[in-house]
């Protein structure tokens, strides 16, 4: 063992164990428990620790859940195309147009260490029927009566979540633009392609893997979100997560509550490979 | 080669800010020419190469290409293609498609696009290997496809930045004959960049030396050799001794000169020169000097000295002489013909040099 | 060849979305300062009083208790760990490497109510309370990944010749670590620590399911959130929070580039 402890391969095993081992025991244990509490049942004051598929059976057929699991994916999808589309020009001006990137940089993730919470009501005050937008505009002229379209639905929330998670996505493009070697781009002019052209046929094809990480590192989160949905979603913005926590909390029925996030783990897992495969299999049409 | 001026360059000039990248470039090359730019990095020869293929605009003077002002066409439109000095081989795309990605552009048939890139391939000796990906290619075989990737537009120009500077020696020589062979095949003119003497001369028709911005010199590698135009190019190009000289006559192309150490020869006037005067710098390449333990015979000029160090080289052996009234030791390089090393440090030696072998350098003022 | 100035409209775009950026986390500190209880134009006056009403609120001070000591027991435990693991992938190659690096990466892309309902579940089936303690076990977890790919950098760019060298002059492992690693990647800690606290101090979801009846600062917001007549304190509140966030994130800038460059 000593002497395991003196080669490169120990060393590494050793130093990098406590970090991993943490997060794994800590990944592998709530886990397994969710998983055993999906096959139990909750009666009046206790759990019912016979092995069944009620849970299951119950998650799949009520149509409150399965309405919930698709609008969460919906709006998660909203949010990763909205966010990534709004991001991927200010990643490009940062790595191509401006000398100053560091500047750039800093500027963009400056908001987003304010408290996540109070962003996301910053959105409910903005957005409110006596809100500060309507009171401005009110104010200015522009409209005779408050926007009442604006608060409590699913625009409120795709907006805010892509505030929210814009330098999530701006990141991992812009290393990825950072990435594309000047040459490369030089090279296709040579050849004869407009500068459109050379996004379409060499940008963009290198920068997929910057737009698949964004996408995911958004995307996945996202369809678990339980502050924006509660603050500015009101009944028609609900999502998943709104429900877990109705069952882990006031409902008090974690069998179910564990179910359901089993589930909704497993569909955020397919959608996310499902966009992975098609994303890539996309690029690699490019030629 | 024909006698008709592919690209006609005249007075370009290029500042980037307050620094002058390059200043007062002329040149015309031939169709079907090979021609270098040979410099020292940051001479400015690169920007040259750059200027042509449009990738930088510049701020004086005017580029032609067949006949046609390139002022306002973009790289894009030109009739130029790079082979670049990275090779910029897409890394998302396979070697097919490497190739094939300017022909995508030309509204060519799906057929025709396949017949060119697999002619392409057979050409720079890599056919069927179309399905290959990028990241799996050598080092030669990368420059083999950043090749055929230009070759394959047929541009009337092929730009090539420093294309062998990536390989090691070996496959360097191999390639070097063989983009010489693919060129006179093609009869396509080839502009290349480089900074190796050795690879200008091998595979130049012409070659244009360039130091601070500007081009010194522009000839045929033997007379660039042979005659020299400064102390720089002569330096620049294989080695050189350097020795003081004054002009006692001259006449009919030739002068008499007093050369330090070597005492009075009569040598021949440089037409390259463009500074002449009394007080003259005259070089002598190492190989054309001889040695010996004796007084060697049938020379026009000698001298005696101590072997101050040697150095063996594997095909020549290389001595070092100090001699009285030279500053610098004089080089001598020996081929080793019989395996032997036949001075020491310290020994005394003979150089002989005759008068054909001095290159008259111009001026000494002129010169640093 | 002409120089043609184009309308830079990607600078113009990039303008705006920095407003977009901007927009709402400004206007905290902005109406905070407002004297009247609805947020909303026109303004009705420059007050502090808002900010005076701050203190003495026991509830409100032992939620930030809370969150202090929660913030610096994470920093410390999410960056020594990160500290070796990032050790370990930069400068050692073993089995396994790729997926350690892959694993302790994890918690960023589990959501957040899976990641807090499943260790909710977790701890009271241990017999373990909601508390501070399951706080920052939780925040631990959070943080790791963030500590993990800033020491990663850190040590990305130290030269390993360096400790070479150090050996080669007699000293032992240890002396070399002391002596010559910790000095040189000392800037990449410091700003592993801020930005780790800073995650700590501003997670909620996960403190909301493993609080208890400890809230820490985020949780005790979301309690006042709901009154309309709390709104100009939360307001205040959340102006000074913003600020010592980017007090604190711009010195962990600051170190974070004198980590790579002093390299």
């Amino acid at each position: 063992m000593a002497g395991f402890l003196k080669t490169e391969a120990g060393k590494g095993l050793a130093l990098s164990a406590p970090a991993s081992l943490y997060v794994g025991l800590l990944v592998a244990g709530p886990l397994g428990i969710l998983v055993a509490y999906s096959f139990w049942t909750q009666t009046y004051v206790d759990i019912d620790k016979t092995l069944t598929w009620a849970n299951y059976i119950e998650a799949a057929s009520d149509p409150l859940v399965r309405h919930l699991m698709l609008r969460s994916i919906a709006i998660a999808g909203a949010v990763t195309l909205a966010t990534v589309a709004l991001a991927y020009p200010i990643a490009y001006f940062i790595a191509f147009r401006t000398q100053k990137k560091t500047l750039w940089l800093l500027l963009i993730t400056i908001p987003f260490w304010s408290s996540y919470l109070l962003r996301v009501f910053s959105w409910k005050l903005i957005l409110g029927f006596n809100g500060v937008m309507n009171s401005a505009l009110l104010t200015t002229g522009v409209i005779d009566e408050p926007l009442t379209f604006l608060l409590y639905n699913e625009f409120a929330v795709v907006l805010t979540l892509a505030h929210a998670w814009a330098p999530f996505a701006i990141l991992p493009i812009y290393v990825s633009l950072q990435k594309v070697d000047r040459a490369l781009l030089e090279a296709a002019t040579d050849l004869g392609c407009s500068k459109l052209e050379r996004f379409l046929r060499v940008t963009l094809p290198l920068t997929i893997p910057g737009i698949i990480a964004a996408s995911l590192i958004i995307f996945i989160p996202t369809v678990g979100d339980y502050v924006t949905p509660s603050l500015v979603g009101g009944s028609q913005g609900k999502m998943i997560a709104n429900l877990i926590q109705v069952q882990f909390g006031p409902a008090n029925n974690w069998p179910l509550g564990a179910t359901l996030s089993l589930v909704a783990m497993a569909s955020v897992g397919f959608v996310a490979i499902l966009f992975v495969v098609t994303t890539t299999a996309l690029g690699r049409r490019i030629r | 080669m024909n006698d008709q001026n592919i690209i006609e360059i005249s007075k370009v000039e290029k500042r980037f800010g307050t620094f002058t990248a390059v200043s007062d470039f002329s040149l015309d090359l031939k169709e079907g020419e090979f021609f270098s730019l040979l410099g020292p990095s940051g001479c400015g020869k690169t920007t040259a190469l750059r200027m042509i293929a449009g990738f930088q605009d510049h701020d004086a003077g005017t580029i032609c290409i067949g006949g046609q002002e390139m002022a306002d066409i973009p790289a894009n439109k030109r009739p130029t293609n790079m082979v670049f000095q990275s090779y910029a081989i897409f890394p998302h795309l396979n070697v097919g498609d490497n190739v094939a990605f300017g022909l995508r552009k030309l509204g060519l048939s799906r057929a025709e696009i396949k017949t060119r890139v697999a002619d392409a391939l057979d050409m720079v000796e890599l056919g069927g290997l179309q399905s290959r990906k990028a990241d799996e290619l050598s080092g030669g075989q990368r420059q083999r496809v950043a090749l055929a990737r230009a070759l394959v537009m047929r541009p009337k120009v092929l730009l090539l930045d420093e294309p062998l500077s990536a390989l090691d020696k070996n496959l360097r020589e191999t390639m070097q004959l063989e983009m010489r062979r693919l060129q006179q095949r093609l009869g396509i003119t080839f502009v290349m960049v480089t900074h190796d003497q050795y690879e200008a001369m091998t595979m130049s028709d012409r070659i244009g030396v360039m130091f601070a911005g500007k081009l010194e010199q522009v000839d045929k590698p033997e007379v660039i050799y042979a005659r020299p135009c400064n102390r720089q190019v002569a330096s620049f190009i294989g080695g050189m001794n350097f020795l003081n000289a004054r002009m006692t006559g001259d006449g009919g192309g030739r002068m008499d000169v007093d050369v330090q150490g070597f005492g009075a020869l009569t040598i021949d006037v440089n037409p390259n020169v463009r500074i002449h005067g009394t007080d003259l710098l005259v070089g002598i390449r190492p190989e054309q000097l001889e040695i010996g333990a004796d007084r060697p015979e049938g020379y026009d000029g000698y001298l005696q000295g101590t072997v101050s160090d040697v150095a063996f080289y594997g095909e020549s052996v290389h001595y070092y002489v100090q001699a009285p009234g030279t500053d610098d030791p004089i080089a001598v390089a020996v081929p080793n013909y019989f395996h032997t090393v036949d001075h020491k440090r310290g020994d005394t030696v003979w150089l002989g040099v005759q008068n054909a072998s001095i290159i008259d350098l111009g001026a000494r003022e002129s010169q640093k | 060849m002409k120089i043609v100035t184009r309308f830079p409209w990607l600078l113009v775009y990039a303008i705006a979305y920095l407003i977009f950026l901007y927009a709402p986390v400004l206007l905290l500190p902005l109406f905070s300062f407002n004297d009247g209880t609805i947020v909303a134009f026109p303004m009705k006056g420059f007050t502090l009083k808002w900010y005076a009403g701050l203190s003495g609120q026991e509830t409100l001070l032992q939620a930030m208790v809370n969150s202090l000591i929660v913030g610096l027991v994470t920093a410390t435990v999410a960056t020594s760990l990160g500290l070796f693991a990032a050790r370990a992938y930069v400068r050692y190659q073993f089995k396994g490497r790729e997926v350690s690096e892959g694993l302790v990466m994890l918690p960023l892309v589990i959501p957040g109510i899976i990641v807090a309902s499943s260790m909710l579940v977790l701890f009271l089936s241990m017999g373990l309370k909601p508390s501070l303690t399951t706080v920052i076990l939780g925040h631990v977890f959070l943080a790791l990944p963030f500590a993990v790919s800033i020491m990663k950098s850190a040590f990305d760019d130290f030269d390993q010749s360096l400790e070479e060298a150090a050996f080669d002059l007699g000293e032992s492992v240890i002396g070399t670590f002391r002596r010559v690693t910790l000095p040189i990647v000392a800037p990449g800690i410091i700003a592993s620590l801020l930005v780790t606290f800073t995650v700590s101090f501003d997670e909620f979801v996960l403190a909301f399911f493993l609080s208890g009846n400890q809230p820490t600062l985020p949780v005790y917001i979301w309690s006042q959130i709901r009154f309309p007549a709390k709104l100009p304190n939360t307001l205040a509140l959340g102006s000074l929070l913003l600020l010592a966030s980017v007090v604190l994130l711009l010195t962990a800038e600051y170190f974070r580039r004198r980590s790579t460059k002093s390299a």
